[in-house]
């Protein structure tokens, strides 16, 4: 299981990355991807932005309020998006991708393509046995297939997302952080609450 | 990063920036690698004008929201076109289901099929006149658009005039494909290569498997040809620049001509199967010569011959279908009179459908006076456009092997055609219709035909189905071991009625009969009769002109699709994955001209296609830029732009340039990428006219992927520079003869082979399609 966390500005500006493995059941938060994987990723977090702002402009799916976790929103091949929205349309956009057992993939099925060379860290990916998110709750069901919308799939994501949140009000709370115009987020104290926060839920 | 890889804002920065780095010396490395496998390719005058003419009919015109079929031969080359990079221009200005090209193609794909047989004497007539295929080849580009409005009624009586109606002429026993193996056995293969040009068609009872359509794998590689072809003769970028300047930022709804090609072919040669009548012909031309000395007794052997003698269609084809008689006359030779005089006694014998031909015996050359050249069939199948593209590769000669026709020919075979659909094909379609209406279909649909399909799933209606309808037995109609319905089963009538009026395109009165057999092949369990059923069902209510409710395309038409392609390839001993991928491939194109909610389902329909590997190495390039386009017509609402997906459209065409560069295509792959800066540079709404990615991943990967384009052209433009091996055509042509049939996942090897640069392993694994950038190629071009 590999994650790509990115905060976007209203600009689609990329405030934040962080990417990483999980922590879950003897992972050590290395994350699987490959340089191919990770040029893409980019992209695939920015066109996820279009369904984001259909959702979020959409009609609500919970009555009265319009909540900030707006879930599993997209997926492009293997890879899941959750997306977290903020008061000030800040866009917090978490890439999953699952490990390839738990896709129903073996892994050392050579027509997964680049599959092979991906999990050259050993440890990363093969020895990985399911995470809080997906992971277990998925494998209940035996076939052990991720399903980003299943419940406890999404109740760790909006722990983690929730987390993240709290330290970002806490940064952007700071007067010399203008967070109006596009800053980058440098403070080494908030990545490591999101890396805190990702080692607790993901 | 070298001043080369500014992003450029304008594609016409482009050619600029090639010649600039063409000084560096690097480059030309060793264009001799490249060169050793490539194929010959340029020097044949003929074989460019095939071509030309192939790719232009296949409609890339550049204007914007046409929504009259294509019907004019553009005498411009295709490929010029094909460089320039309006490939889908701004969304914003694209009114959403303005383009009716694919609807067009779709409506013109599913014709009528004429057989056409002719005795000895036409036939060696028409040799003379230097026709090897004979009477067919004569009449088929004629058929393909009948001239002139062609007025059919439907159902319910309206008239309703169609201009680009057509007919197919085939052969008799074209498109049948052989049961054992489905049409994928290499024999198949060869026969295609070595068949060529073998005439007497009457004599010859073997198939000629060559005008069967239905290959995957020869509709990738003759894209694949037109491709190469393209790239290797598009090198010189300067007029193209010089016309692209005129026409700026064009918005083209029309998808690239490659994409219209590989749904033309996808379309072309249907073949003939009992779980769709397309191909079944509707009508047979028998024709005889005037020079037989008793015409009336040659008809009635052919007739005989055909109707249950050694061309016999197969048995799930029904056979009393119409028959029309034609009497060549020899201008040059033949006494009208006597002619006229046979004629008449032909329409004694015969009745109404028969026609008096007039032709000229004389061989026609180019430069006679009123000599017209025959056209270029627009519906051949990949196999057939493989075979002549391959005869006029290694032939030597330099002359066109066209044959042409004097203009009185030409005139005489519009008229017979015309005459032959107006006043008797389409009639006839319509009466068998209408008739099968009220005797099939209005029985089914009554209470009677409902407790007739009850009583096979319930016995206890038993006793009073018996009573209502003799016609159907105790058990159902299907042939579960040979897989067919008997013809004269109300399902086999009733679905020959549905594709009757699809083709005569009154698509409502064809959907409600697919509803219904969908029903009662369900219950059949004849998957694949239920999902051609199911298919037919999508694409009739997607072509009917009616609007359709979102909700009913969600509920109906998504799960239709979705059980025509799982019934087409999992559901059954032998998958039919060209029929699953002609499902998807027509359903996306025609939700893509429903407007922008179902823009959406089209492109989830389109990475499907993806997703399942039906397709090969080309069709999944072709199709990741449909992808793009497909979410580019989507436009948003307001000022804002919510709802579009013009990010997403922009991530795909990112993805499609970087696969067509790993099939070594720089003029797609460059096309593509500047697709992808156009929408990103429109996302950003900066004034400054460089386009500024979000993330500096991005831009660099983008930066990367055009100097990897860059430097891939500058290695064709290297091979250009070489000379050329005369060894090559032969090297390729054996290589072809060669090919597999087979549909595997990864046919590289022959690619690779094919393309002289070592291109760096593909995968078109669903897993990962992206490969690891900066390959060795950058390091020992650039920098």
């Amino acid at each position: 299981m590999s994650y790509t966390f990115t905060i976007l500005s209203p600009h689609d500006t990329p405030l934040f990355t962080h990417t990483f493995g999980t922590s879950r059941s003897s992972g050590t938060g290395t994350p699987a991807f490959t340089t191919a994987d990770l040029a893409l990723n980019p992209f695939i977090i920015h066109s996820a932005l279009d369904i984001v702002e259909e959702v979020q402009w959409g009609p609500s799916s919970t009555s009265g309020s319009a909540p900030m976790y707006l879930k599993h929103i997209d997926k492009y091949q293997n890879n899941f998006i959750s997306c977290w929205i903020t008061g000030g349309n800040v866009r917090f956009l978490l890439l999953t991708r699952p490990r390839d057992e738990a896709l129903g993939i073996s892994a050392a099925n050579p027509s997964s393509g680049s599959a092979s060379s991906i999990y050259s860290t050993g440890s990363g990916a093969g020895s990985v046995r399911g995470s809080l998110a997906g992971g277990r709750a998925g494998l209940g069901g035996g076939a052990g297939m991720y399903n980003p919308t299943s419940p406890a799939t999404e109740e760790a994501v909006k722990n983690f997302f929730v987390d993240v949140y709290e330290s970002w009000v806490k940064t952007i709370m700071n007067p010399f952080f203008a967070v109006g115009h596009g800053d980058v987020v440098k403070s080494p104290v908030f990545r490591a609450r999101v890396q805190a926060a990702a080692k607790k839920y993901l | 990063m070298t001043p080369l890889q500014d992003a450029t804002p304008k594609p016409p920065q482009y050619p600029a920036d090639l010649e600039a780095s063409m000084v560096l010396p690097k480059q030309r490395a060793s264009p001799a690698s490249s060169l050793a496998s490539l194929p010959y390719r340029r020097s044949n005058p003929s074989l460019q004008k095939l071509f030309e003419s192939t790719a232009s009919i296949s409609g890339s015109r550049p204007s914007s929201g046409t929504a009259t079929p294509t019907a004019s031969v553009v005498p411009s080359s295709v490929f010029s076109q094909a460089s320039t990079q309006n490939g889908t221009g701004t969304p914003g200005s694209l009114p959403p289901g303005v383009s009716d090209e694919h609807r067009n193609l779709i409506q013109r794909a599913f014709v009528p099929h004429v057989a056409v047989l002719a005795d000895e004497a036409t036939e060696a007539m028409l040799r003379g006149k230097g026709l090897e295929g004979g009477l067919l080849q004569l009449l088929r580009p004629f058929g393909e658009l009948v001239p002139g409005k062609v007025t059919i009624r439907d159902s319910i009586g309206a008239s309703k005039s169609h201009e680009d109606f057509g007919i197919r002429f085939v052969g008799v026993r074209d498109g049948l494909v052989p049961p054992t193996s489905a049409g994928r056995n290499s024999e198949l293969r060869m026969d295609t290569v070595t068949g060529q040009g073998a005439g007497g068609r009457i004599s010859s009872g073997v198939p000629r498997p060559q005008r069967t359509g239905g290959h995957v794998r020869q509709i990738e590689e003759l894209v694949d040809r037109h491709l190469q072809y393209s790239e290797f003769n598009t090198h010189d970028m300067v007029p193209d620049y010089l016309n692209h300047k005129e026409a700026p930022s064009q918005s083209d709804t029309s998808s690239s001509p490659f994409h219209t090609l590989y749904l033309r072919r996808l379309l072309s040669g249907l073949p003939v199967v009992s779980h769709e009548t397309f191909a079944h012909p509707v009508a047979c031309v028998i024709a005889v010569s005037s020079r037989h000395p008793n015409p009336t007794e040659e008809i009635r052997k052919l007739y005989a011959l055909q109707h249950d003698g050694a061309l016999r269609m197969p048995q799930f084809v029904e056979n009393d279908y119409l028959r029309y008689y034609v009497l060549v006359h020899d201008e040059e030779t033949g006494d009208i009179a006597h002619s006229n005089q046979t004629f008449e006694s032909m329409k004694r014998h015969f009745g109404f459908h028969c026609h008096l031909l007039r032709l000229k015996s004389q061989q026609c050359i180019p430069s006679d006076d009123d000599s017209v050249r025959l056209p270029i069939c627009e519906w051949m199948s990949a196999a057939e456009e493989l075979a002549e593209i391959q005869k006029r590769e290694t032939t030597d000669d330099i002359s066109d092997p066209t044959p042409y026709l004097p203009d009185s020919d030409i005139t005489a075979i519009r008229t017979f055609v015309r005459e032959l659909v107006v006043q008797s094909v389409v009639p006839n379609m319509e009466r068998k219709v209408a008739t099968w209406n009220e005797q099939v279909l209005a029985r089914r649909r009554g209470l009677s035909g409902r407790f007739m399909s009850l009583s096979k799933r319930w016995t206890p209606f038993g006793s009073s189905r018996n009573s209502s309808s003799p016609t159907v037995g105790s058990s159902s109609n299907y042939d579960s071991i040979q897989e067919f319905y008997r013809p004269d089963a109300p399902e086999a009538l009733m679905r020959k009625l549905a594709d009757y009026c699809f083709m005569l395109r009154d698509f409502k009165l064809a959907l409600s009969t697919y509803d219904i057999l969908r029903t009662d092949f369900n219950n059949d369990k004849a998957w694949r009769h239920y999902a051609g059923a199911v298919e037919m069902a999508a694409l009739s209510a997607l072509l009917s002109t009616s609007p359709l409710s979102s909700k009913t395309r969600t509920e109906n038409i998504d799960s239709w699709i979705e059980a025509a392609v799982y019934s087409y390839t999992d559901r059954q001993l032998k998958p039919t994955p060209y029929y699953a991928l002609r499902t998807l491939a027509l359903g996306l194109e025609l939700l893509r001209l429903r407007g922008s909610s179902a823009a959406d389902d089209a492109a989830r329909w389109a990475s499907r296609i993806l997703e399942t590997g039906i397709v090969g190495p080309v069709g999944h390039a072709l199709f990741t830029e449909r992808i793009s386009t497909c979410y580019s017509i989507r436009t948003g609402i307001g000022s804002m732009n919510l709802g579009a997906r013009r990010r997403k459209a922009a991530f795909w065409s990112v993805l499609a340039a970087e696969t067509w560069l790993r099939l070594s295509k720089a003029l797609q792959a460059e096309r593509c990428l500047d697709t992808a800066l156009r929408l990103y540079n429109f996302n950003t709404e900066n004034a400054s006219g460089a386009v500024k990615l979000p993330f500096p991943q991005m831009q660099a990967f983008i930066d990367d992927l055009r100097q990897q384009i860059l430097g891939l052209r500058l290695e064709i433009r290297g091979f250009e520079e070489g000379d050329e091996g005369e060894g090559d055509a032969v090297q390729q042509s054996l290589m072809v003869e060669e090919a597999t049939e087979t549909l595997d996942k990864s046919p590289r090897a022959h690619r690779k082979s094919l393309i002289g640069a070592p291109p760096p392993p593909i995968d078109v694994g669903p897993l990962s399609p992206m490969l690891e950038r900066g390959e060795g190629r950058r390091d020992d071009q650039f920098e």
